[in-house]
């Protein structure tokens, strides 16, 4: 187990943002809206207190669309019960940005400043994306040393996982969930959290590439990959 | 002169300026005046204030939206539109009963619950607004039992929906349901929005309409107020 609230340097870049934002392609955005990210990019760190928390854990057996994890952690997701079925480990996982980003959106929406709340909030959006992303990495450098494969991420509420299972996720943290709590539809509070699983595997195992996606006929869905 | 400060309005909706403080799109226009000062100094002298939202706000709302549609402009360009839009509405509220402009229809919006995300659903009010809607915003994470009583206390004639979440999506169906056992189907139509959702998906769970994005959704409702 790992739970840190130590300083993380989130580096944001603003092309990343701009395309959360709606900009894509060659497109230039006006200067206006390039100032405006510049500004929120200079001081977006004055507003997250990065924190995550992880656990590694066995997989015991897996059966149909069930998975029984270590100290009697069950997931049920054909989805993930595929993913699982490769796995010798899973972590679990939760980080956060903390609730400041976010009460200044609601601020400034609230102020009928659209514009500035919409790219604060991408910023905020893209700056967890980015805290996830690097214990996604620190994982898989952790794992690939022992020569093990890891798998992308998986997170309840996409595919075929309920949300409802966000609550043994975070019983499978043992209390420590980085100061992040569910409400009672098991939405996560600060809403800038991201929580879910990474499968660890044998080494240079086809884990690495398993894509739920590829084989799913919802091709609007918002969480594609 | 009228027609002067009618169209200057109609362009900086277009440049999304609301204060001369503000920049445009266009580079050397910082220090003229932005909507709001605008719409004050139309307000002074005399002119009707349907002409300054019908010619003045909307048209140039309607100019933003066909630019976005063809992809000259993008979120916050609409963004910056649709503040501008709502900065001249709130100085014209208090002139609206005088004037005996009447709203075109209310429209109660709210995201569903167990859902959180509200920047959609308010740009959505905005555009409303700006196209003559009385707007009830109820909020996020707002349950079926809630909305259906507001709707039977504001007798509106449109709910708005709102969802981000395929998991909370469902919980649209579940509130046109409601409305249905309370008998209040009839009475309002029902549009709903959000990333996951779909019109397949608004046609499965016996909605009147779905707005891919904010320009649709109000041309959605237009189209329902006059059928």
């Amino acid at each position: 187990m790992l739970a840190t609230r130590n300083p993380i340097d989130i580096g944001l870049n603003i092309q990343q943002v701009l395309k959360t934002i709606g900009y894509h392609g060659n497109c230039t955005p006006p200067a206006r809206t390039m100032s405006l990210v510049d500004e929120y990019l200079e001081n977006f760190h004055n507003l997250v207190e990065p924190a995550y928390s992880y656990v590694i854990r066995d997989v015991e057996w897996v059966q149909g669309p069930i998975s029984f994890i270590r100290d009697a952690v069950i997931f049920k997701s054909q989805v993930i019960a595929r993913l699982l079925e490769q796995c010798q480990k899973v972590v679990v996982f939760a980080v956060t940005i903390g609730n400041h980003l976010e009460e200044m959106v609601n601020q400034l929406a609230e102020d009928g400043l659209i514009l500035q709340a919409t790219v604060l909030d991408a910023i905020g959006s893209s700056a967890v994306e980015k805290l996830a992303e690097f214990v996604e990495t620190s994982i898989r450098e952790a794992s690939g040393a022992q020569d093990l494969s890891t798998s992308r991420r998986f997170s309840p509420g996409y595919c075929d996982w309920n949300i409802g299972q966000q609550r043994m996720l975070f019983w499978a943290l043992n209390g420590d969930t980085a100061d992040i709590r569910l409400t009672r539809t098991c939405l996560m509070i600060p809403q800038k959290s991201i929580s879910g699983i990474i499968g660890i595997g044998p080494g240079n195992s086809a884990l690495e590439s398993y894509n739920p996606c590829r084989t799913c006929k919802k091709r609007h869905c918002p969480g594609r990959r | 002169m009228t027609e002067d400060l009618i169209s200057q309005i109609m362009e900086n909706v277009i440049q999304g300026r609301v204060t001369r403080d503000d920049e445009g799109l266009d580079e050397g226009i910082v220090g003229q005046p932005g909507v709001s000062e605008l719409v004050q100094e139309a307000i002074a002298s005399g002119i009707k204030i349907e002409d300054i939202i019908n010619q003045g706000l909307t048209k140039g709302m309607e100019v933003v939206g066909k630019k976005f549609e063809a992809k000259e402009y993008f979120i916050p360009d609409m963004l910056a539109s649709a503040e501008a839009v709502g900065a001249g509405m709130e100085i014209l509220e208090p002139h609206l009963t005088k004037s005996g402009i009447k709203s075109k229809g209310k429209i109660i919006v709210a995201t569903v619950k167990g859902d959180l995300h509200d920047i959609g659903k308010n740009i959505v009010s905005i555009l409303l607004r700006g196209a003559g809607y009385t707007v009830k915003d109820l909020g996020n994470d707002v349950d079926t039992q809630t909305i259906v009583a507001a709707v039977r206390e504001e007798k509106p004639q449109f709910v708005g929906l709102s969802a981000l979440l395929t998991s909370t999506m469902t919980n649209m169906g579940d509130v046109i349901q409601a409305l249905g056992d309370n008998g209040l189907r009839d009475k309002v139509k029902v549009v709903i929005g959000g990333a996951p959702v779909s019109a397949e998906f608004a046609q499965s769970i016996g909605a009147d309409g779905y707005g891919a994005d904010g320009f649709k959704a109000v041309a959605v409702i237009e189209s329902l107020a006059s059928a």
